[in-house]
C-alpha cells in the first residue's frame, strides 16, 4: 500500500521541512519514500506544493501523486487547499491550517471593484466538502504560539497529523527526527508545537 | 540534508536530488567546480557553496555558463577533475564553447550536468537540450531518479578520463526537484595538489586544418563511445510478455512503471540511461521482434525519431506509437494520468477510474478560486523602482516601448496588470536580450524605449549589448536595477556583491564606473526606496536623447533580511493608524505589497464611533512587512520625511501597540 500525503500552501511557510522530517522518518524505519517539491520561482508569495508518497513494502515510481490518490491533504493555507483539491482522494482526509492568506491579486481586484468580497475559509471548506467529509481545522499558529513561536506552525499540523489512523510513524519516531532537523536553539519548541498538535482538537 | 550529503559513514539517505548529486561529485574526488545559479539547479550551487572550504574544492561563481563551462573545461586540461551544472538555457549561452569541445576533447574528468524544464516552472522556453549531445558528439546520460543520478555523476568521470571527452548529464525539472532514500557510498577524498598542464603534453586548440583532422577523431571517438554504451548498466532491459513494447528515458519511466502496475500489463520495457550515443544494436535488438513499440519521452521526439529510422532497418513493419502518431504531446510534463491514458487506449483497458473526470470537478470547485502569482516580495527594490517609474511615465504611457529581461524584474510580466502604464508585457527574450532588442526597436519605432536589466543578468550576458548601445549612441533609456545579489534563483553573490563563496572578499566591480568606462556620459544613480525623489531624475532622463544609463540601487530584501538576523538586528516594521486611516486604498491600488491587504474592524469597534470604523481600511501584516517604508512615502496621508502622530502609516517602536 502506498499512503501518499499532499502538502500545501504559500512559499515561506515551511512545508519543507514536514516533507524532510518524514523523509528522514522513512530511511530511519526503512520505508520507500519518494517526493516531488516546488523551488525556484515560487519562493515567496507563491503557491508551493510538496508530493510525499511512501510505503513499507511498494517500489514507489512516480514523484507526483496520481489525481485522487492523496490519502490526506496537509494544508498550510486554505485558498491553497483548493488549489489542490484534485490530489485528494475521494473521502480523504484534510488537515486544514486555520488560516487564509490573501494573495495581492485579490486584493488588487477588490480595491478596483469595491463591492466585491474576500473569499473566506468557511466558502473553501464548503467547496472541500464536496470532495471528503473529513476535514479538521486546526488553529497552527496559535498552537505555534503557545509553544513559543509562529514559525513552528508548520511542525504543529504535523503534529496533528501524526495522530490520524493510517499515519506510518508515532509521535515518540517523529521526535528525534524534528530535533535533528530544526536548529538548536529551536529544538524545544518545535517539540512542543509537535506534542500540542498531536493533541489538538479540530476546531470545525 | 546537508550533513548526509558530506557523511564519512556509509547509509540510505533521505537526499534531495541536487544532493545527490553532490554527494556524486564528492565521492569522485571533484577539486574544481563553476556555475552560474539556475532553476532547476541552483541548490547544487548553493551546496557546493556550504561545504568547499571542508573538502578542499575550488569553487567560482562564474559570470555567465561559458564561462563556468570554460572555468571547468581548463581545469580538467590542467589536470583537475571539475564539474558544472546549468540549466537548459545556460547550455544555450555554454554552446560556442561547448561545441568546441567536443574537438579538443578534455583531460581529467569533466562533466556538465543540465538540466530542462518542461512545462517552464522557470525558464523562458520548455527547449529539449538532448540535441546538444549529437549536435556536439559529446556523450550524454539521463537518470530516471536521484540514485541514478548520483550513479551517473561518478560514471561520468570515469567514462570523460576514459575517452578524454567531456560527458553531458541530461535531467529534468522533476528530476532535480524530488527527494527519495539514496545510499551513500564511502568518501575518498584526496589532497588537493597542484597539477601541471605541461606534464600531459596534449593541445586543446581547434582552427581549420586542425579542425579538419579533429573531426576524425572526434567521429571515431564516439564510435568508441557508442560501443561502450552498447554494455552501459545504466540501459535496462525489463522482460515482459507480449509483442507490445515500451522505449522510455529519463523521468518518463517512473510513469511508465506505475501505470503499468495500475493496469496489471507487462510490456517489455527499455529503458535508456545512454541517450547519446544511442546504443543502436540493443533498441535493434529491442525492436526487431515486436509488432508495437510505444517510445514516452517529455518534450522532443528525440528517441522516436532515431528509432524510427533504425526500425526501417531492423522491423519496417513496426507500429510506432509516440508523439508522431500524435499519442503523446511534445507539450509540457509528463504524469502517471497522461502515460496511462495512452497505454490504457493501446492495451484497450477500461478503467474505473476517470481522471478526466476528477479534474473537471475539481476546476468547477476551484472557480471561487484568486489566483496567486508570484509578486516581487514585500520590501524588495523593483517593487519601489517601478512605483517611481510610473509616476515619471504619467500620461505618457503610449510613448514608451518597455524591453523587460530575465531576473526577479520579469514578473513584471505576469503581474502586467497591476502595471498597466509599463506595458509590462512588451517583451522578455532570454538574458541580456533586452539590450540589442532596445537598439533594434529604438530604430525601428517612434517610442521612447526603455530597457531593464539586473545586475547579475548585466554581467552575465549584458555587455556586449552594453557597448552596442554607448558605441552606436542610441536612443535608448537602460535601467541597470540593482540589487546586489543573483537573487531570483537564490541570491548568490555575483561580480558586483564584493564577495563570494565562503564569504571572502573578491575585487566589487563597481557598475557606473564600469559603464563610464564604456563611454557612457549620462550615468544617474537612484535609490529606490527614496521612492518620491527617484521620479524627477527619471523622468528627465525619459526626456533626454541618446543613451541613458539610471542605476536604481537598493538590496534584495531577502538577502538583506537575511544578513540582518545574522547579524541579529530586529527587522523593523510599519502599521496602518486605523482611527485616522482615510480608506482611499492608495497604498494597495499603486503598490501591491503582499504584506499589505484590506480590513474591516467594524465588527469590533462599531459601539465606539459606527462612523469611524465603518468600511475598510489598509492593513499592514507585522509578520510580513520588512520594514522598507516605501508605502509609506505612497500614501498621501503620511509625511514620511518628517514623521508625527497624525501619519496614517507609522514606524512599529517597541511596546507599542498596532
Amino acid at each position: 500500500m502506498i499512503y501518499s500525503i499532499i502538502t500545501c500552501g504559500v512559499g515561506g511557510q515551511g512545508l519543507m521541512l514536514v516533507s524532510n522530517i518524514i523523509g528522514i522518518a522513512c530511511a530511519e524505519y526503512e520505508y520507500n519514500i519518494r517526493t516531488a517539491e516546488t523551488h525556484g520561482l515560487a519562493q515567496r508569495s507563491g503557491s508551493i506544493y510538496t508530493h510525499i508518497r511512501m510505503s513499507e513494502t511498494e517500489q514507489i515510481y512516480s514523484p507526483l501523486i496520481p489525481y485522487g490518490e492523496a490519502d490526506v491533504m496537509l494544508a498550510m493555507e486554505a485558498i491553497e487547499a483548493l488549489r489542490n483539491i484534485e490530489f485528494l482522494k475521494s473521502e480523504g482526509l484534510i488537515v486544514l491550517n486555520d488560516y487564509i492568506w490573501h494573495p495581492v491579486q485579490e486584493t488588487f481586484n477588490r480595491v478596483k471593484e469595491p463591492k466585491q468580497t474576500y473569499i473566506t475559509i468557511d466558502e473553501i471548506i464548503q467547496k472541500l466538502h464536496e470532495i471528503t467529509n473529513t476535514i479538521f481545522k486546526i488553529d497552527a499558529l496559535k498552537i505555534a504560539n503557545e509553544a513559543g513561536n509562529a514559525l513552528a506552525s508548520n511542525v504543529a499540523l504535523l503534529g496533528f497529523l501524526a495522530n490520524t489512523e493510517n499515519f506510518p510513524f508515532t509521535l515518540d519516531q517523529l521526535k528525534p527526527i524534528v530535533s535533528q532537523v530544526v536548529p538548536k536553539k529551536a529544538v524545544d519548541i518545535n517539540i512542543k508545537a509537535l506534542e500540542l498538535g498531536y493533541n489538538a482538537t479540530s476546531t470545525g | 540534508m546537508i550533513k548526509d550529503v558530506t557523511s564519512t559513514k556509509e547509509k540510505n539517505a533521505f537526499l534531495f536530488c541536487n544532493e545527490a548529486i553532490v554527494r556524486g561529485a564528492l565521492e569522485s574526488d571533484v577539486k574544481i567546480v563553476a556555475f552560474y545559479p539556475g532553476s532547476p539547479v541552483s541548490e547544487i550551487l548553493d551546496i557546493f557553496y556550504q561545504i568547499a572550504d571542508e573538502f578542499d574544492i575550488k569553487i567560482k561563481i562564474a559570470s555567465n555558463e561559458k564561462v563556468a563551462l570554460e572555468i571547468i573545461a581548463g581545469a580538467s586540461m590542467g589536470g583537475q577533475r571539475s564539474f558544472t551544472a546549468m540549466k537548459s538555457v545556460g547550455l544555450n549561452v555554454a554552446s560556442d564553447t561547448f561545441f568546441s569541445l567536443g574537438y579538443t576533447g578534455t583531460n581529467k574528468g569533466c562533466v556538465l550536468l543540465f538540466a530542462d524544464d518542461p512545462f517552464c516552472h522557470s525558464s523562458q522556453s520548455e527547449e529539449d537540450g538532448r540535441f546538444f549531445g549529437p549536435a556536439a558528439y559529446i556523450p550524454m546520460l539521463e537518470p530516471t531518479d536521484p540514485i541514478e543520478a548520483k550513479e551517473m555523476v561518478k560514471a561520468a568521470f570515469e567514462i570523460s578520463e576514459k575517452f578524454n571527452s567531456l560527458v553531458l548529464i541530461r535531467t529534468t525539472t522533476r528530476i532535480n526537484h524530488q527527494s527519495t532514500i539514496v545510499p551513500i557510498n564511502p568518501l575518498e577524498r584526496s589532497a588537493f595538489e597542484k597539477s601541471s598542464f605541461r606534464s600531459y603534453n596534449r593541445t586543446f586548440s581547434t582552427v581549420g586544418s586542425v579542425a579538419r583532422d579533429l573531426k576524425l577523431k572526434m567521429l571515431e571517438r564516439i564510435k568508441k563511445i557508442e560501443e561502450e554504451f552498447e554494455n552501459s548498466p545504466f540501459n535496462k532491459i525489463r522482460e515482459g510478455k507480449g509483442d507490445i513494447g515500451i522505449i522510455t528515458s529519463g523521468i518518463s519511466y517512473n510513469y511508465i512503471r506505475e501505470s503499468c502496475i495500475k493496469l496489471k500489463i507487462n510490456p517489455s520495457i527499455l529503458k535508456l540511461g545512454t541517450t547519446y550515443p544511442i546504443p543502436n544494436k540493443l533498441v535493434s535488438n529491442f525492436i526487431a521482434k515486436l509488432k508495437t513499440l510505444i517510445v514516452v519521452e517529455e518534450l522532443s521526439p528525440y528517441l522516436e525519431k532515431h528509432i524510427k529510422a533504425l526500425a526501417k532497418e531492423v522491423n519496417p513493419t513496426l507500429k510506432i506509437i509516440g508523439k508522431q502518431s500524435n499519442h503523446f504531446s511534445e507539450a509540457w510534463e509528463y504524469n502517471v494520468p497522461i502515460v496511462l491514458g495512452v497505454l490504457q487506449k493501446i492495451y484497450e483497458i477500461e478503467l474505473d477510474i476517470s481522471y478526466n473526470q476528477i479534474i473537471e470537478n475539481a476546476n468547477k470547485l476551484k472557480s471561487i478560486l484568486p489566483p496567486r502569482i508570484p509578486v516581487f516580495c514585500p520590501g524588495c527594490p523593483h517593487r519601489a523602482t517601478f512605483w517611481a517609474l510610473q509616476r515619471a511615465i504619467g500620461g505618457n504611457s503610449k510613448n514608451i516601448a518597455l524591453m523587460n529581461d530575465i531576473g526577479c524584474y520579469s514578473m513584471l510580466l505576469i503581474n502586467a496588470e497591476l502595471y498597466p502604464k509599463l506595458h509590462a508585457d512588451d517583451l522578455l527574450l532570454a538574458m541580456g536580450a533586452t539590450l540589442g532588442v532596445s537598439s533594434g526597436v529604438s530604430l525601428a519605432s517612434e517610442e521612447k524605449v526603455i530597457s531593464l536589466i539586473g545586475d547579475s543578468t548585466l554581467f552575465h550576458a549584458g555587455l556586449p549589448g552594453m557597448v552596442n548601445i554607448s558605441n552606436n549612441q542610441e536612443d535608448v533609456v537602460v535601467f541597470v536595477l540593482d540589487n546586489s545579489v543573483t537573487a531570483m534563483t537564490g541570491q548568490q553573490p555575483n561580480a558586483g556583491t564584493g564577495y563570494g563563496p565562503g564569504g571572502k572578499n573578491k575585487n566589487k566591480i563597481i557598475i557606473e564606473d564600469m559603464l563610464r568606462g564604456m563611454g557612457f556620459e549620462n550615468v544617474i544613480i537612484v535609490d529606490c526606496f527614496d521612492t518620491k525623489n527617484a521620479i524627477t531624475p527619471i523622468k528627465n532622463a525619459l526626456n533626454e536623447k541618446g543613451p541613458t544609463i539610471i542605476i536604481s540601487r537598493g538590496p534584495c530584501a531577502l538577502w538583506n533580511d537575511r544578513n540582518k538576523r545574522k547579524r541579529g538586528e530586529i527587522i523593523p516594521h510599519y502599521y496602518v493608524d486605523w482611527e485616522i486611516c482615510r480608506k482611499c486604498h492608495t497604498c494597495m491600488r499603486d503598490f501591491y505589497c503582499p504584506a499589505i491587504s484590506m480590513e474591516s474592524k467594524y465588527k469590533e469597534y462599531k459601539d465606539k464611533n459606527e462612523k469611524l470604523w465603518k468600511g475598510y481600511s489598509s492593513h499592514i501584516s507585522a509578520e510580513l512587512c520588512d520594514g522598507c517604508g516605501v508605502c509609506s512615502i505612497v500614501c498621501p496621508y503620511t509625511d514620511s520625511e518628517n514623521p508625527s502622530d497624525t501619519d496614517v502609516i507609522k514606524l512599529y517602536k517597541e511596546g507599542e501597540e498596532s
